[in-house]
Parts: structure tokens; sequence; C-alpha cells
């Protein structure tokens, strides 16, 4: 649906080089608040090149960056992060030899005291971490265990909440039903339907359509670092889906 | 968990005091009770100081008295110092310790003095030894052995020496260097040091060489260690001047003592490490039992003893069994 | 078990401290009461305090993931540098003391600076530099004095007060670097277990991604880790320099191996991510009874080096072991 209103976030026909190695040539993608925004292709399409570039990882070779509108300009994760770009990549957003709370304070603690006894507010950390993952219907048996002994969708709703709590305004997931099974991937979508009914411009990279098209608004191809196809969910099918991900005409 | 641990280890600390013990030992104790720890900065694997402990060992079993052996395995003050601690701890009847660094093992044998454990100091440290609290000092007085090796070259009729020195500011080598030129100057023989690298051994014969190339007067040299005589006598065979260059030498050596064999070294200044060993065991066994210690304050020299071509083939069969 | 009990004894201190107990119960019989006495008691523990105060900067910088193996040679840097300026330049002592520790806390810096920049291994990194620092010490040594052993700082103007502060042995012969030891060991864990830097340290060694991804300047991190270690190398080097009142150019030599030792076996993780500064105390502790015990239960100091061995192994298995209780710690 289109909206008066800027998208939150957009690339604007963006290209990266790397070296001699065209990674994308002039793609376009807009993420809008409370949509979900499916970034499908198979390998080496350039998907993890465009999420890098609206993570705030490189600058883009060519092209604008607008967020609400505006152009800027990063220059590291950290930057989008302030401003509210959160990105959630597969295998490396937690750590894993790390307690929950500690994860998902980590960068953000908070603290308590002043001066040389600045200390983390412990009693917060865990009290917030409970009812956070209450809210996305996580029940933790005790903060203190690791993230280690999460299953694989836990861990990834963890890195959810985390950064809805920490204010994030856009939220670019990468991948994160990949490795799972069934129950734990619809578990995983259902928190991707939260954030994004929690008014967050929710980006999610898939390789599968079947999950693209459970949680979709628009989805927009790549193929060879190229946008292929950029529609809307009333505008496609699961079946149309697939054949422009793996090559029938568009 | 980490303060209660520490607070029982403390605590715990107070459990293991027995009552005083006289150490001057008339209550009769049998010498087979009697317990003496050395603790050297020379390592086992040394060739020099597996004499050493060669002479504690024959020591220890001709007195019927324990002697155990430390060092640490590298020359290492603080690892040492910590050595001394730990034996003190154990309260052994008798110290035998070497001083190479008095200022940094001082603290430590004088902590050893004061628990009332009689110590004699061997092998170096002998200025300081006496202010330590030590009962005796035994080992070879530097000064003594440079001027005894002064006069021997002097006797073999030399007029301009030099003083191969290896480590120059180690003091006691400086002493042994001291010793040569004051017993030189008394026959009118002129004598100067020459500096070199220790652990360099193409340095050395080089400098040696270039010095004696320099100054064709020069008839004798003493060099403070086999480290500075292996080279020399190098330098010496490359000018062709063995023989005509009168060589003598601190250390023993296969090598050097082959070359005294087959007359291209003069002699060797041999501090007869074995006695360092031998004889503290000796003289703390004896002071346990009687109270006596011979030297009168003096230290007591084991060496220098020369070896020349007369003896060096009974002290190369000497070393092999351990005992040179 | 009772919960609370099965998570004491899940922490990674936990096998050190039992460790510690037990080998105090075996040199307590083998050594019999020298061991258990006062005397014995000081011995051991003043022997564990320096290798302690290194065990404590290379624990939090093993945690964050990287090594330093010139700990070594910064001891021996930091006593050096403490004489020289005394007796060469001819400053006094605590000026000597407070340019000494800048110059570690420079040395620190750029080992991390490197070991961020050029994304080497921190070990091959720090190997060179452990061969560097010495190969200067050793020079600077014979280039200002000819020797590589100097002594007399006892004569310098300020040696009284930092004797008193670093050298003395105020109580039934316990020295003072116990307490520096073990005030940097609790300053230390404060830091790793209460504060964000401490977070930090963990997230740098557990998974540095994860963390640069959320915003952690792991670089920063990092860097502050290496001057710690500097610093409790310098630390020890002051403290040796002040008690033997001068300084050895090979001093500190192989105490960056000990000290690793000792934090694995205190239970930290070689690949970083997981460990505890209570249990490189242990290990440090550990260490010094063995060492010390060795020699007042009669047993030739020779051996210690086939315990080294054996405790290293021991320290692999131990690693082993905290490996597999983090990875399913719950």
């Amino acid at each position: 649906m289109e909206t008066a209103v800027a998208p939150r976030l957009e690339v604007h026909d963006v290209s990266m080089r790397f070296g001699g190695v065209v990674a994308l040539e002039h793609a376009s993608l807009a993420a809008r608040a409370g949509e979900v925004t499916c970034l499908l292709g198979d390998n080496g399409a350039g998907k993890s090149t465009l999420i890098k570039i609206m993570g705030g990882v490189h600058p883009p070779t060519s092209g604008a960056y607008l967020l609400d509108g505006e152009v800027v300009r990063f220059r590291s994760p950290s930057d989008a992060l302030s401003l509210g770009i959160a990105t959630v990549y597969q295998d490396l957003a937690m750590v894993p030899l790390m307690s929950v709370w500690r994860n998902f304070f980590l960068g953000s603690e908070p603290t308590t005291g002043w001066g040389p006894t600045r200390r983390i507010d412990l009693a917060r950390c865990r009290e917030e971490t409970r009812t956070e993952l209450a809210s996305m219907g996580i029940e933790l048996r005790d903060p203190e265990q690791t993230v280690g002994s999460l299953s694989g969708g836990e861990r990834q709703a963890v890195a959810i909440a985390r950064a809805l709590h920490f204010g994030a305004r856009v939220l670019i997931l990468d991948e994160p039903t990949a490795a799972l099974g069934v129950q734990q991937s619809e578990r995983v979508l259902a928190h991707v339907r939260t954030a994004a009914e929690r008014g967050v411009a929710v980006v999610l990279v898939t390789h599968s359509p079947h999950h693209a098209f459970s949680v979709g608004d628009r989805f927009v191809v790549l193929r060879r670092g190229r946008v292929v196809t950029d529609e809307p969910r009333e505008a496609l099918s699961v079946d149309r889906l697939t054949g422009l991900m793996s090559g029938a005409s568009a | 968990m980490l303060a209660v641990t520490l607070a029982a280890v403390v605590a715990t600390a107070g459990c293991g005091e027995p009552s005083e013990r006289s150490l001057t030992a008339t209550d009769g104790a049998a010498r087979g009770d009697l317990r003496i720890v050395a603790v050297t900065h020379g390592v086992s694997a040394n060739p020099f100081w597996s004499v050493v402990i060669n002479g504690l060992d024959d020591a220890a079993r001709d007195m019927g008295v324990a002697v155990e052996y430390q060092a640490p395995n590298t020359f290492d003050m603080v690892a040492m110092s910590e050595l001394i601690d730990a034996a003190v701890a154990s309260r052994p009847d008798g110290l035998v310790v070497s001083v190479p660094d008095p200022d940094a093992l001082g603290g430590a044998i004088r902590a050893a003095v004061d628990a009332g454990v009689p110590v004699v100091t061997i092998n170096s440290g002998e200025v300081a030894s006496a202010s330590l609290g030590a009962l005796a000092h035994v080992g070879q007085a530097e000064y003594d052995a440079g001027f005894g090796g002064g006069e021997r070259l002097a006797q073999a009729g030399v007029h301009r020496v030099l003083c191969v020195n290896q480590e120059v500011g180690n003091a006691a080598l400086d002493t042994r260097c001291q010793g040569l030129q004051d017993a030189l100057a008394g026959h009118e023989v002129t004598s100067s040091v020459l500096a070199v690298e220790l652990a360099d051994p193409e340095d050395t014969r080089q400098r040696v060489a270039g010095a004696l190339s320099a100054d064709p007067t020069i008839d004798g040299m003493l060099t403070l260690g086999t480290t500075g005589a292996e080279p020399a006598l190098a330098a010496l065979r490359d000018l062709g001047r063995v023989g005509a260059v009168r060589l003598g030498t601190f250390d023993l050596s296969t090598q050097v003592l082959e070359a005294i064999r087959d007359g291209e070294i003069d002699f060797a200044i041999d501090q007869q490490q074995y006695l360092q060993g031998y004889l503290p065991v000796v003289l703390l066994t004896l002071y346990l039992e009687t109270g006596t210690v011979p030297g009168g304050g003096q230290a007591i020299p084991t060496g220098p003893g020369f070896v020349t071509i007369e003896t060096a083939q009974q002290v190369m069969d000497l070393t092999r069994r351990g005992l040179r | 078990m009772s919960g609370r009990a099965a998570r004491v004894l899940a922490r990674p201190e936990a096998a050190a401290a039992v460790g510690a107990v037990l080998i105090w119960v075996l040199f307590a019989g083998l050594a019999g009461p020298p061991f258990r006495s006062m005397a014995g008691t000081a011995s051991y523990l003043n022997a564990a305090a320096p290798l302690g105060i290194l065990g404590v900067g290379v624990a939090l910088l093993m945690i964050g993931g990287e090594f330093d193996l010139s700990v070594g040679s910064i001891v021996g840097v930091s006593g050096m540098s403490v004489m020289l300026l005394t007796t060469e330049v001819g400053w006094s002592v605590w000026p000597a003391i407070f340019a000494t520790v800048l110059l570690c806390l420079l040395i620190g810096f750029l080992n991390g600076l490197t070991v961020v920049r050029t994304q080497l291994p921190s070990f091959i990194v720090t190997l060179a530099t452990l061969f560097i620092l010495r190969g200067l010490t050793i020079a600077a040594a014979r280039g200002f004095t000819r020797r590589t052993q100097l002594g007399g700082l006892d004569d310098v103007a300020g040696y009284d007060l930092a004797s008193y502060a670093f050298g003395s042995a105020p109580f039934a012969g316990l020295r003072v670097s116990i307490a520096w030891w073990l005030g940097t060991a609790a300053l230390a864990t404060w830091v790793l277990l209460r504060t964000p830097w401490g977070n930090w340290i963990f997230a740098a060694g557990g998974q540095a991604e994860a963390a640069r991804n959320v915003g952690v300047r792991v670089g920063r991190v990092k860097i502050g880790l290496f001057m710690t270690t500097a610093f409790c190398a310098c630390l020890v080097g002051i403290l040796q320099a002040v008690r033997f009142t001068g300084a050895d150019a090979l001093r500190g030599q192989l105490q960056e191996f000990y000290a690793i030792i000792a934090v694995v076996i205190g239970g930290t993780l070689l690949t970083g991510g997981y460990g505890s500064v209570v249990g490189a105390v242990f290990g440090a502790l550990i260490f010094g009874m063995v060492r010390q015990g060795i020699v007042m239960a009669g047993v030739e100091a020779d051996w210690f080096q086939v315990v080294l061995g054996g405790m290293l192994l021991l320290a692999v298995f131990v690693n082993r072991y905290a490996l597999v209780r983090a990875q399913r710690a719950s």
C-alpha cells in the first residue's frame, strides 16, 4: 500500500563495486514502518551486500541512502545502530558463552552508582530481560543461562527482542530461519510479525518463498546484483514468487 | 569463596609450629638425623656445577648426613631467593649457598641466619659472606688467583701481557685481572685489559688476533674462562704464534686440558669446585657437633690450583669421573 | 545437589579452588609441619604473588580473546628502566617509577594497536615483542653500564618510602606484594563481573563480531587489555627492583608461560570468552604451593620441571572440561 509518508529507510539506485567485481547495480529498496519487506534471491545475488549497505557496514560505491526521506551517511554499524537501524545476522548475533541478560544488554548496559563505583544494575538487567522475552512468548528458566543453551529459534527471538527493546526503528534480519526446523521457523516468523505490528520497518532476507510469503507485505527479488522484482503482496502468489526467484520470466 | 580459602590458608599456618630447636647441636643428635640443604645458582645440567654436586654427595656419604641440592632452572636471583626461603622454612640443620648477587640474596640469607640456621657460602660472594652472617666462605679468592697467574707468567719470562676479560663490569672477573696486573707490576711486566664478548667466540678470536697484530710485543695472555681460552688459542693458531705467546687461563674444559697436555697452553687455574661441594658439608657437620669453624673469619680458598703439562692427563681422567 | 551448590560448582574457578585445597593437603602431608608453619605459608604466598599479579592481567586478556607473550620481557624492561633512570640518569625513585609505568603502558598500547590494526594473531605479535623488548633491555643495560645486573637502588632518594610500599614484609614474613596481588585481583574481578567493560571483555573474546554489531568498540577494549597486562608486568618489575634493590636484564624470563598455565588452571579458556580472575588467583596459589612445597618436602628442585609439565597437561584437561561445562551451562 502506498502512503504519503516517506519510507523509513530507503536505498536508491545503489551500486557496489569491489575491485573489478560488481556486486550490486542500480538497486533500490524501500522499507516502510509497520511493513515486512522481504528480500529474496539466490546465493551470490547480492542480498548480503545490500543489507550490509543498509546496516552501515560500508557505504555504497554510488547511490543514495535515505532515512525518513533525508540523506544520511554512516561510518560504522554503530552509527547506524544509534539511528535505530538494527541488523541481526544469522550466526553472529549472540555471544554463546555469555548469559542471556549479558547478551541482551551488551553495549547498552544500564548502570547504577557513580564515579569509580559505577556498576551494572544487575537486578534491572535480569528483570527486564525476563519481561521483554516473556512479551515475545519466551519463558526463561534462568536469566543466567547461557545463550548457547538456547535453541536456534530462541536465540533469534532474543536478538529480535533486544533490537526492539533498544528502540530499533528498522530491523534487518539476515536469513533467520535458514538453519531452523518447521516449528522454530514459525515461531521466529511470528516474532517478525510482532515487530512489524509495533511499527518497526522490517527487512527480512530469506531463501524461502514460503517463509517470505507467510509474513511479507512487499517482495524484492535480486538476481546477479539487480532488482528484478519489487511488488506488493496483492500482486503475487507463492508460486509466482518461487518462479521469479528461480529465474522464470518475470 | 576466595576470601574464605585464603583466610583458611593463613589460619592453618599457625598449626604447624614445632617448638624451637637449638641448632648448635649439643643435643646429641646423631649424624644420621642431620639434614643440610644446598642452594646455588648453578643448574645441575651445567658441567661445572655437576662437579660441585658430586662433592656434596660424596661428602654426605662420607659424613653420614643428608644433603639436598636446589637450584633455579635459569640464572634468576628472584627464583633463587625463593628457594632459599623455602629451604629455610623446611628447617634444615645447615645451609650451603652461593652468592652471585649479595644485594639480591642478602635478605634471604640474613633471614636464614636469624632463624638460627648455620650458613656456609661457596663459590661467589666472598667479600659479603661475613657481613651476611655466614660462618665461613669456601671458594676461590679471585684476586689471589689472578695474582698467582701473574706470577706464573712472569716466571715464564714474558714482558707484556694481555688480560682477556669476557665480561668487563663483572666484579669477580675484574678482580682477577687486577690481581694479574699487580703481580706482573711487581716483576716490571706491563699489562693491559682486552674486553671481549662473552657469548661470541668469533668476535673474541678476531679481537685477540687484532690486539696481537697491533702490538707485536705482547708475549703473554691470561683468559678469564674457557669461553675466552678457546677462541684465544684459535687466534694464536691462526697467527702461527702458539708457544711464542704464553697462554694461561681460568677454569677447565676438555679442549683446554688437551691443549695443556699438548703444550699449547701453559696452565689453567682450577678453582677445584669439587672442594666447594665437599668441604662445606664437612664444616657444617663438625660445627653442629663441636661448634668449631676453621678459617678464623677468612675465606677458605679452594683455589687456585694450577693444572700444567705434568698433571694434565691425570686431571683429564678425573674429569671423566666427575671429580674435577 | 541443591541449585545453589550446583551453581557455585559450575563457576569457572571451582575446579581451581578444589585443586588448591587438594595440593595443600598433599604438601601438608609430604612436607609436614614446615609447610603448615607461618614461615612455610609465607614462603609460598610470597612466591605466588608476582605470578598472581601477572595472572590477573593475562586472565583478563585471555578472556578477551588474546595472548600476551611479552609480559615476561616487560617485567625485565620495568626493573631496568627504574634502575637506569635512577642510577644512570640521576632521578629519584618515585619519578623513575612513574615514568616506568608510563613506558610500560605505552608498550601495552603499541602491542594492542599492532594486534588490532594488523589483525595478526596476538600470539605472533607479542612473541616478536618478547624478543625485541628483551634484546633492548640487555642492550640498554650494557650500553649504559657494560653490565646486565645493576644494583644500588637503596642509595637513591625516595627509596625508603618505596621500600615500604613495594618491598616490605610487614606481617609475619608475608610480603606486601601479596596485598598488591589480591588488590589487583579484586579490582579486576569487579571490573570483569560488575561493569559494562567486563561485559565487553567477555563479548570480545566470545564472539567479537556479535559485539561489534551491537556497537561495542572491540578494538579499544583489546588495546585496553594489552595495556592492563603491561601494567601488571610493570608492577611486578617494580616490586622486584625495590625488593632486591636492583635489576637484572633477564628478569621475568619464562614468566609469560607460567602465567598462562596458572590462568588456564584457573578455568579460563584458551579460546577466550570464558574464565575467571579468581580462578587465576587459585592457579597462581597452586603454582606457589607446588614450587615451594617441592623444596620443603626435600625433593630436588629439578623435579619442578617435571611437575610443571604435568600441571600443563592437567591444565589442558581442565580447559577441555571447563569448555564442555560452559557450553552446557544452564
